[in-house]
């Protein structure tokens, strides 16, 4: 009988894309934050697409600036609100980019809304990332335009009253109903199926933009549980009862070509 | 041999502009300045290059903070309360290192109601106008020559520091006819932008570049010190290097006047007027209204010069002169209340002024 | 014979639990004894033989934390 040596191989099934940075002392994000999950689904769209050295990245003030020391690519901080602003100069500039930008609720919907509505209106061949979690994170836990009739903040202490207060804001479904609005789709990271499927919904939003068709538009509910007040797994329990009843996932826009 | 042209200084801005390869300009329309943002919709687009109308004044000053960011000559125009809605910005690309242009075309304050020139900005200009310790270069064009000259001049500062310069312009200048020769003036070398964000691929070293406004917050600086000590040399760089005046008959001169754009045309006649009377009058005009003069105007003051300021305001000149001064002398002035009309229309003349030289005597 | 292996970087892991909760097949619990270097309980990674590397761990970890191996041993001819 010949002799049999044992060989084993590792072969890497899954792990940290390479355009995620490995962040220490830099890391700011409270635990179970979803915020850094986008910046992996963005690393992973990027490699996939192999556009990681022609992206650039327009970051927001508030917890989505924070995204900027985690992908490894060309990136701006904006004033606050400002990205689609400063995501047209740099689309106008460099056309052949993807150019894209992270904002969160409040930096889009309330502070954001001028330059939102001027990227609207002349259908700026960018792509905007909302990142949903229905309050001011940075600022420790303020109303947002779309925190929850009822929900209970720092500056609602009683619960959002709509007489005095309005509604939540719909982000995706609003931006669909304008003509220069190429995609608008809602996701969420609240488990694997929701995660891939929001990843999907990045890597055609992108896709539109290298198809210059016209404004893209993801936005993503995520899980703050410090400022919600929750632990990581009430969170996603918060997201599921509270939060997709109000803000469904889905794709409310989706053409090749605007008219 | 340049172009000549016979055209508005508001138009010079533009010629200006697009010789010293400005690539992209993004305006809001907003009065006395609509002639601008229109020649840059009506040429920019014939030259290739980028011409946007914003949705605001803030969509201006965020659009050209993008523009910079990328490493591109880019600018934008605005009146006075469109430069009011601009400052938050503009103390963001002071920290975040950005250079590009930004012209005011001054019109009447505070609030929105009058539309024609004054010269209400200068405080809000030479003092950064945001929050926060930064300066701005400030270049005054007094003529149409130099509306096209300034903005070329601005250009080549903003890059060699790597910050904003204003070009502070009025009404009057701004809509004022008169001949321009409009010639590429070569400034010197400036070092390649390594820091301006273009894609990685773009970068010779491939790797990314990041452009942000928190200074230590995201480690360009190891602390909040050593921002603020790198802003503090910058301005003193500035001072040392860019001031720029013109000295007219201040030689002997017992009276001198400071003034700057279309208050100084007004200053110069007055001057001459006063000359012609034997009266030993001067005028120093601003073309940097920061830096600002003010070792001239204390030498002038030790010697026993008076001054008088005349400025479309109810007083923002005249501080730094009687800061300059140090005491030493007296300083008169001459402001928006001295118009020969009380609407929003009227002027200062140079009668005016003249008169006032006669009562110093 | 092919093993799983999951690794969990201790010096990111925050502790939040994901990975707990999205594992198919309860592969990695929170045991209470061990923590991270800033005091964040760490997980443990303890059916190996379980495990199918369906990557949802590492999905979705906030901090890419996790790494998820297969160790394929082979034997062969000398």
């Amino acid at each position: 009988m010949s002799e049999e040596a044992k060989v084993v191989t590792k072969q890497r099934v899954a792990g940290r894309p390479k355009l995620l940075v490995r962040q220490t002392a830099g890391f700011v994000y409270c635990p179970g934050c979803h915020e850094p999950i986008t910046a992996r689904a963005i690393a992973e769209v990027l490699e996939e697409a192999g556009m990681g050295d022609r992206t650039i990245g327009v970051f927001d003030i508030g917890c989505s600036s924070f995204l900027l020391g985690l992908l490894d690519i060309d990136a701006v901080l904006t004033p606050h609100g400002r990205p689609p602003d400063m995501a047209t100069a740099v689309k106008r500039i460099y056309p052949d980019n993807i150019v894209f930008t992270v904002q969160g609720d409040g930096g889009l919907l309330s502070i954001g809304a001028d330059p939102l509505l001027g990227a609207l209106t002349r259908a700026e061949k960018i792509t905007i990332i909302m990142l949903n979690n229905a309050v001011y994170g940075t600022t420790g836990g303020q109303m947002a335009p779309t925190s929850l009739v009822g929900q209970k903040t720092t500056t609602t202490p009683q619960g959002r009253d709509v007489i005095r207060t309005g509604f939540p804001t719909h982000a995706a479904e609003m931006i669909s109903t304008f003509k220069g609005t190429a995609y608008s789709a809602r996701g969420a990271f609240n488990n694997p199926y929701n995660y891939e499927r929001t990843r999907g919904y990045i890597k055609t939003a992108f896709q539109k933009q290298m198809d210059k068709v016209g404004l893209s538009f993801v936005e993503i509910l995520c899980a703050c549980p410090a400022n919600w007040r929750l632990s990581p797994e009430d969170s996603l329990k918060w997201i599921e009862e509270k939060m997709l009843p109000e803000f469904p996932l889905g794709e409310f826009k989706s053409v090749d070509k605007i008219e | 041999m340049g172009e000549r042209m016979f055209i508005e200084g508001n138009v010079a801005i533009g010629w200006g502009a697009a010789t010293a390869g400005c690539q992209a300009f993004f305006g809001y329309p907003i009065t006395p300045q609509n002639e601008i943002t229109e020649w840059f919709a009506r040429e920019f687009p014939k030259m290739g290059r980028i011409f946007v109308q914003t949705q605001s004044e803030l969509g201006s000053i965020n659009m050209l903070y993008g523009a910079a960011a990328t490493g591109i000559r880019a600018m934008t125009s605005t009146s006075s309360p469109g430069w009011s809605l601009m400052q938050e910005t503009m103390s963001d690309m002071a920290n975040a290192e950005l250079p590009c242009v930004i012209v005011d075309v001054q019109r009447g304050g505070p609030g929105a109601g009058p539309i024609r020139h004054a010269q209400g900005d200068y405080f809000q200009c030479t003092r950064g106008g945001g929050h926060g310790d930064y300066r701005n270069i400030v270049l005054v064009p007094a003529s149409t020559q130099e509306c096209c000259d300034l903005v070329q001049l601005a250009f080549y500062l903003a890059d060699k520091y790597r910050n904003p310069v204003l070009v502070m312009s009025d009404a009057i200048i701004g809509r004022l006819r008169e001949t321009v020769e409009v010639e590429k003036i070569e400034f010197g070398s400036l070092p390649d932008k390594e820091w301006a964000v273009k894609g990685k691929a773009n970068h010779r070293d491939g790797k990314r570049r990041l452009v942000e406004h928190g200074g230590d917050l995201f480690a360009r600086y190891p602390s909040y010190r050593a921002l603020l000590q790198s802003l503090e040399q910058k301005i003193k760089q500035m001072q040392e290097s860019e001031l720029r005046y013109e000295a007219y008959k201040t030689e002997e001169a017992e009276l001198i006047l400071i003034a700057h754009g279309y208050t100084a045309r007004v200053a110069k006649e007055a001057v001459n007027m006063a000359r012609a009377e034997g009266i030993k009058a001067g005028l120093i005009r601003l073309i940097t209204a920061w830096p600002f003069p003010c070792q001239i105007i204390r030498e002038k003051a030790y010697q026993g010069c008076g001054f008088l300021v005349v400025e479309d305001c109810l007083g923002q000149v005249v501080e730094d002169v009687r800061s300059a001064v140090e005491g030493r002398t007296e300083v008169h002035l001459v402001s928006i209340l001295d118009r020969h009309i009380p609407t929003d229309g009227g002027m200062i003349l140079p009668d005016k002024v003249f008169d006032k030289i006669k009562e110093i005597q | 014979m092919v093993r799983a292996e999951v690794v969990i970087d201790e010096e990111q892991c925050q502790g939040c639990g994901y990975c707990v909760k999205f594992c198919p097949r309860g592969c990695i619990v929170i045991a209470g004894d061990k923590f991270t270097p800033q005091g964040y309980l760490l997980p443990s990674f303890v059916k190996p033989d379980e495990c199918n590397t369906c990557g949802f761990c590492a999905m979705l970890c906030p901090r890419a934390a996790i790494e998820v191996y297969l160790n394929i041993s082979s034997e062969v001819p000398v």
